[in-house]
C-alpha cells in the first residue's frame, strides 16, 4: 500500500542546526557507508545510508522509534570514505541528543549514564572481576570520588537528560 | 577655447510623458542656462527625423555638446552617438540621458515633483557636457596568425579551421606525436568510429569532398599550407600584448631528424633496450626509438631520452638507411609572432592511488577506463582481447565502479561528466565481441545527458550488464585465487555483495593537464577552483579568457567528449578569427589615465586591476610609476577607487565630470524628503534602475542617480562629496556581490563603504547613510523597493547634523 504523507523537511533542518549534524545534507545515498559497516553487516536493524534516507525525508518518528541510531559503534569506517565528507558519526551524536532530549533513550544506556554518574564506571565492578584481580595478583579496585564527574555531567547537561527520561519512565 | 553651444534634445516618446513631465517648464529652464544654445523637443531622436535634427544641429548651428533625452538608453545612444560622429563631433561629446525610465515612470504620481528631478538630471548633463574631453580612436596592430597550444582533438581542429581561413598558424604539443588524450581512447560515443583517426593526418587534402565524413586520418591537415606542427615543443615565455604576440617555444630534442626519417622501423628493430610502453598503459613494452601507433604526425620516430644509451649503443645510428638518427640533437628555443592564442590542453585521467581503498597501483588487475580502452584497441598491447594483466589470463569477470575521485569532496568536487558514457562504450564493446564475459556496473547516478546517450544505457541494459545502484567501499584480493573481491551495497535490495572478479575498472575522475598552472602563469590567464582554466564567462563568453585575444576550447575548460571539444574549437577558431580579420584592433581611448606628478612606487592598482592592464615602469633608480595599457585597459575604473594618492583618472569619466554631476543634481530639489544621492554602476546595478522604470515600479523623487562605470570606481570622498552637497544619504547601486562584471569592483566598494562608515562615526553622523545594493537586470523592483525603504530610514533618521567640520 502506497502511504500519502508530507515530507517533514524541517527534521532535517533541525539536525543539520545541531553540532555535529551539519552535514547531513550533503549525503546523496551511495552507499558507501553502509558497505563499510561493520555493524550493518551483522544486523538488519542498522543500515547508516538508511537512517540518513529517513532523516533526510523527514521521518522523524520512524529514526527514533527504532533503536537503530543506538547501534553505530563509532568505528569511524564510513565517515573515513564517504564522498561527500559527512560526519555520519557526528551526525549520529546529534541524532541521539534529540532523541535523549525527547526521552527515546534506550534502557540500556540509561543504565551506563546511571552507573557513570553514581560510580564513575560505566561497568559495574563486580564479585567476579574482583575475584579474577586477585587470582593474577593486581591490587583490588578502588572506588572513585564521582564529586568532580558530576560537576562535569551537570555542566554539559548530562543529568538533565538522564532526569528527563526518570520522569518520563 | 571655443565657445561652448550646448544642444539638448528632449523626446517626450509620442508624447506618453507630457502627462508626467512639464516640457514648456524643463524647456524654459533650460533656455536660461548659459552656454545651453539649442533646446529641441520631438517625438524621437534615435532614428528618422530627430536623428537628422541632431545632424543639423552639430552641422549649421556649429552645436558642439550634444545632451539627448530618450528611452531605450543603449540602443538609441549607440545610434546618436553614430550619428553625431559621422557629423563631425567627438563620441564623448554626446551624452544620452534616459528620462522616461530614471524619472518620469517611476514618479508618474507626482509629476511636479518629477518635472523638478528632470531639471536637476538636465543640469546635471550639462555641468557635465562643459568639462568633457574628446576620446581618440586608437589602433593597434593585429597579427593574422594564432598559436594554438595542445595537438589533441580540439587544437587540430581550431588550427584546422584557422589554417583554411588562411590565417598563419603554429600548432604546438608537448608529446613527440599529435593525437592528446582522446586518441587513446579507441572508440568515441555517440558515433562509434575510431579515436585514432585524429591523430594520423596523411597529406592528401583533395580527396576530402564535403559529403565525406569529417575523418582527420584523411583530411590531410599536415599538408594544409600555413600551418606549421611542432611536436616535443613547450611554452616557455610570452611577451607582446594582445594582436601582436611574441612567444618562445622550446623544442625537445626528438634524436630523429624529421625531414630524412622515412619511418621503416630498422631502429626499433634493433634497438636492445625495452621499457614499459605507457602510451599502452604499461600493459606491453616499447623500445627506446619508438613510434606509439602505425599511422601517426609527424611520421617519425622519437627516442626516449631516460632509457636510451645514446654513443654507448648506436645500433640505430648504424641500421638507419637514411643517416636520420643524430644523437647529438640538443633542445631547440625559437620565436614566433601571433597575433592570437588557443589554448587546447585538454585534461587527463585523475591518478586514482591516491585513494588506499581502491588499491591502484597494489593490484594490478584495477586499472582505469583508459587502460581498458587501450586493451580494447585493435592498435593496443593485447589486440582487443582482454586480460588480467597480474597474469595475462582472459578476465571472465568484470566490476566497473563509477565516480573514482570525482562527486568526491576528498579528491575532486565535480562530477567529470563522461565518465558515464566512457563505462557504458566500454561494456557495450565488451558485451558485444565477448558475451560470455559477466559485466558489472556499480553507480551512484548514471549521467546520460547528450543526444543519442540514454540509447548506450539502454543497450547495455539489453546485453546484460549488470548495475547495481551503490559505491563501492573497499576493492580486496585474494591472492590464493588471484580473484578481486568488491564490497559494495546494492542499496536498491539493501543487500551487501561482495563480488568477486577478474578485472575492476576504475572510472577516474578527469583533472587538468599537468602545467596547467605554469602555463596560466605564462599566459596571465586565470584558472578556476578545479584547476581548469577559467572561461571569462560561460554564458555570455563562452571560450573566451578576460585577456582578450586569449581563447579556450576543449577539455582544457572542463571534462568533455569529443562532440563538444570540437565544437568550441570552432567557436574558439571563429573568436580568434573576428579577432585578427581585419588586421588591425580599432578601441577608443576609453581608458584610465595615471597623473605621474602625484603616483609612485606603490603597487595598489596593478594588483587590483582586473585585465592586467597595469604595470609599473622604472622613471629612475628608486622609482616607479604605474603606466596603463590603452589596449588592456576596459575603463572600469577600479585602479581610481583603489588609489590611495588619487593619482588616476578615467578620460571617458572623470573625477570632476562625477563630482560636477553630484553638485547639479542634488542643487535642484522640489519635494520634502530627505534627497538620496544613487551611485550606479552601467552593469547590474544601473541596469536594475533602468528595469525599476521599465516595470513601473514606484520610488519617490528624492532618490537622485549617478551611473558611473562600476562601482569599484567610487572613492570615500565621492560619497563625502554627496553628503556635503545636500545628500541625506547615499546608495551604492551594483551587481550582485560574486556577478560583478569588472570583477572584484563591488567587493571592493564594499570594504569602502565601510571604511566610509566609520569614517562617518568619526564625525558624528549615522552610518546608515551610506549603503549598499546588490541587484541584477531583472530586480527592478528590488531597486525600488530599496530606494524607499532607503528613505524611510532616512526620513527616522531626521534631518543630517554634523557634529564636527567635515
Amino acid at each position: 500500500m502506497t502511504e500519502t504523507k508530507e515530507f517533514n523537511v524541517p527534521f532535517s533542518k533541525e539536525v543539520a542546526s545541531r553540532y555535529g549534524g551539519e552535514t547531513v545534507m550533503l549525503c546523496y545515498q551511495c552507499g558507501t557507508c553502509a558497505s563499510s559497516c561493520p555493524v550493518a553487516k551483522t544486523t538488519e536493524k542498522f543500515n547508516p545510508r538508511e537512517i540518513f534516507r529517513l532523516v533526510l525525508l523527514g521521518e522523524r518518528q520512524e529514526v527514533f522509534q527504532s533503536n537503530a541510531i543506538w547501534l553505530c559503534s563509532s568505528c569511524y569506517n564510513c565517515q573515513e570514505r564517504c564522498p561527500q565528507m559527512v560526519e555520519l558519526v557526528d551526525v549520529f551524536f546529534a541524532l541521539r541528543n534529540i532523541a535523549a532530549k525527547e526521552g527515546h533513550l534506550p534502557k540500556i544506556y540509561s543504565e551506563f549514564a546511571f552507573a557513570l554518574m553514581n560510580d564513575g564506571r560505566i561497568v559495574p565492578v563486580s564479585k567476579f572481576i574482583e575475584r579474577k584481580r586477585e587470582q593474577i595478583g593486581l591490587p583490588p579496585l578502588k572506588t572513585i570520588g564521582t564529586e568532580a564527574l558530576r560537576k562535569i555531567l551537570a555542566v554539559t547537561g548530562f543529568d538533565k537528560l538522564l532526569l528527563k527520561k526518570e520522569v518520563e519512565s | 577655447m571655443e565657445n561652448l553651444k550646448i544642444g539638448v534634445f528632449l523626446s517626450d516618446c509620442g508624447k506618453v510623458l507630457t502627462k508626467i513631465l512639464d516640457f514648456d517648464n524643463i524647456i524654459s529652464f533650460l533656455k536660461e542656462i548659459p552656454d545651453v544654445t539649442v533646446v529641441e523637443r520631438g517625438t524621437e531622436f534615435w532614428k528618422g527625423s530627430g536623428l537628422q535634427t541632431i545632424v543639423k544641429t552639430i552641422k549649421e548651428q556649429k552645436a558642439n555638446r550634444i545632451i539627448v533625452a530618450e528611452s531605450l538608453p543603449k540602443l538609441s545612444e549607440i545610434k546618436i552617438v553614430e550619428a553625431a560622429e559621422a557629423a563631425g563631433l567627438n563620441q564623448n561629446f554626446v551624452q544620452v540621458i534616459d528620462l522616461k525610465n530614471h524619472c518620469a515612470w517611476p514618479h508618474r504620481n507626482v509629476p511636479k515633483e518629477a518635472t523638478e528631478k528632470a531639471k536637476a538630471m538636465l543640469l546635471a548633463s550639462v555641468e557635465r557636457a562643459k568639462i568633457l574631453e574628446p576620446i581618440h580612436k586608437l589602433e593597434f596592430p593585429a597579427l593574422k596568425s594564432v598559436l594554438v597550444i595542445g595537438g589533441g582533438i580540439s587544437g587540430i581542429q581550431a588550427a584546422e579551421d584557422l589554417a583554411d581561413l588562411g590565417f598563419e598558424v603554429h600548432l604546438i604539443e608537448k608529446a613527440p606525436f599529435l593525437g592528446g588524450i582522446a586518441a587513446r581512447a579507441g572508440r568515441f560515443f555517440p558515433t562509434d568510429d575510431c579515436a585514432a583517426c585524429i591523430q594520423s593526418p596523411t597529406s592528401d587534402v583533395k580527396t576530402i569532398t564535403h559529403t565525406s565524413r569529417k575523418c582527420i586520418y584523411r583530411s590531410g591537415i599536415a599538408a594544409i599550407s600555413g600551418l606549421k606542427i611542432h611536436t616535443n615543443s613547450q611554452v616557455i615565455k610570452v611577451e607582446g600584448q594582445p594582436g601582436n604576440y611574441r612567444i618562445t617555444l622550446e623544442k625537445k630534442p626528438r634524436y630523429v631528424n624529421e625531414t630524412k626519417c622515412i619511418s621503416c622501423n630498422l631502429c626499433s628493430e634493433v634497438c636492445p633496450i625495452e621499457v614499459p610502453d605507457e602510451y599502452n598503459a604499461n600493459l606491453m613494452n616499447r623500445k627506446a626509438i619508438y613510434a606509439i601507433v602505425p599511422n601517426i604526425y609527424p611520421p617519425t620516430y622519437v627516442i626516449d631520452e631516460q632509457s636510451c644509451k645514446f654513443h654507448e649503443c648506436e645500433k640505430c645510428v648504424q641500421v638507419c638507411p637514411t643517416k636520420a638518427v643524430e644523437l647529438d640533437q640538443k633542445p631547440e628555443i625559437s620565436t614566433i609572432n601571433v597575433g592570437a592564442i588557443i589554448v587546447a590542453t585538454g585534461f587527463k585521467e585523475y591518478d586514482p592511488s591516491v585513494i588506499k581503498e581502491y588499491h591502484y597501483g597494489e593490484y594490478h588487475d584495477v586499472i582505469t577506463n583508459l587502460e581498458l580502452a587501450r586493451m580494447l584497441d585493435a592498435f593496443g598491447p593485447t589486440g582487443g582481447r582482454i586480460i588480467r594483466p597480474s597474469d595475462g589470463k582472459p578476465a571472465r569477470r568484470i566490476v566497473f565502479v563509477q565516480c573514482v575521485g570525482s562527486r568526491d569532496k576528498r579528491w575532486n568536487d565535480y562530477c567529470s561528466s563522461i565518465c558515464c558514457m566512457i563505462s557504458l562504450k566500454h561494456a557495450i564493446m565488451i558485451k558485444t565481441v565477448f558475451p560470455e564475459i559477466d559485466v558489472s556496473i556499480c553507480y551512484i547516478d548514471i549521467r546520460t545527458t547528450g543526444r543519442e546517450h540514454e540509447e548506450y544505457y539502454e543497450k547495455a541494459r539489453e546485453l546484460g550488464v549488470k548495475f547495481i545502484k551503490g559505491r563501492p567501499t573497499e576493492i580486496s584480493h585474494d591472492p590464493e585465487s588471484n580473484v578481486l573481491i568488491v564490497d559494495v551495497e546494492d542499496s536498491l535490495l539493501r543487500r551487501f555483495l561482495e563480488l568477486e572478479t577478474d578485472l575492476v575498472i576504475l572510472a577516474t575522475a578527469m583533472v587538468p593537464s599537468e602545467d596547467t598552472q605554469t602555463l596560466a602563469e605564462i599566459l596571465k590567464i586565470d584558472i578556476d577552483k578545479d584547476g581548469f582554466f577559467k572561461e571569462y564567462n560561460a554564458k555570455l563568453r563562452p571560450t573566451e579568457t578576460k585577456m582578450r585575444g586569449i581563447f579556450l576550447c576543449g577539455g582544457a575548460t572542463f571534462p568533455k567528449d569529443a562532440p563538444s571539444s570540437s565544437l568550441q574549437a570552432h567557436s574558439a577558431a571563429l573568436k580568434a578569427v573576428k579577432f585578427l580579420n581585419t588586421g588591425k584592433i580599432v578601441k577608443d581611448q576609453r581608458t584610465a589615465v595615471v597623473n605621474e606628478e602625484y603616483c609612485g612606487d606603490c603597487e595598489f592598482c596593478p594588483v587590483s586591476c582586473p585585465y592586467n592592464a597595469i604595470e609599473l615602469v622604472k622613471i629612475d633608480e628608486k622609482h616607479v610609476v604605474a603606466k596603463v595599457s590603452d589596449l588592456l585597459c576596459e575603463g572600469c575604473g577600479i585602479c581610481i577607487g583603489t588609489c590611495p594618492l588619487n593619482a588616476i583618472d578615467l578620460r571617458h569619466f572623470k573625477q570632476s565630470e562625477l563630482l560636477s554631476q553630484t553638485k547639479a543634481i542634488l542643487s535642484i530639489n522640489g519635494q520634502d524628503k530627505p534627497l538620496i544621492l544613487a551611485f550606479c554602476c552601467s552593469e547590474c546595478g544601473g541596469a536594475s534602475v533602468d528595469s525599476a522604470g521599465m516595470t513601473m515600479s514606484n520610488y519617490p523623487t528624492n532618490v537622485r542617480i549617478v551611473k558611473v562605470p562600476c562601482t569599484g570606481y567610487l572613492r570615500i570622498e565621492h560619497f563625502l562629496t554627496a553628503i556635503k552637497n545636500g545628500a541625506q544619504g547615499v546608495m551604492v547601486v551594483g551587481c550582485m556581490s560574486d556577478g560583478c562584471h569588472h570583477e572584484e569592483g563591488i567587493k571592493m566598494v564594499e570594504k569602502r563603504i565601510d571604511a566610509a562608515k566609520t569614517l562617518l562615526k568619526e564625525y558624528g553622523i549615522e552610518p546608515e547613510r551610506v549603503e549598499l545594493f546588490n541587484t541584477i537586470f531583472v530586480e527592478g523592483d528590488k531597486f525600488a523597493e530599496a530606494a524607499c525603504a532607503m528613505t524611510g530610514r532616512l526620513e527616522k533618521l531626521g534631518p543630517l547634523r554634523f557634529s564636527k567640520e567635515v
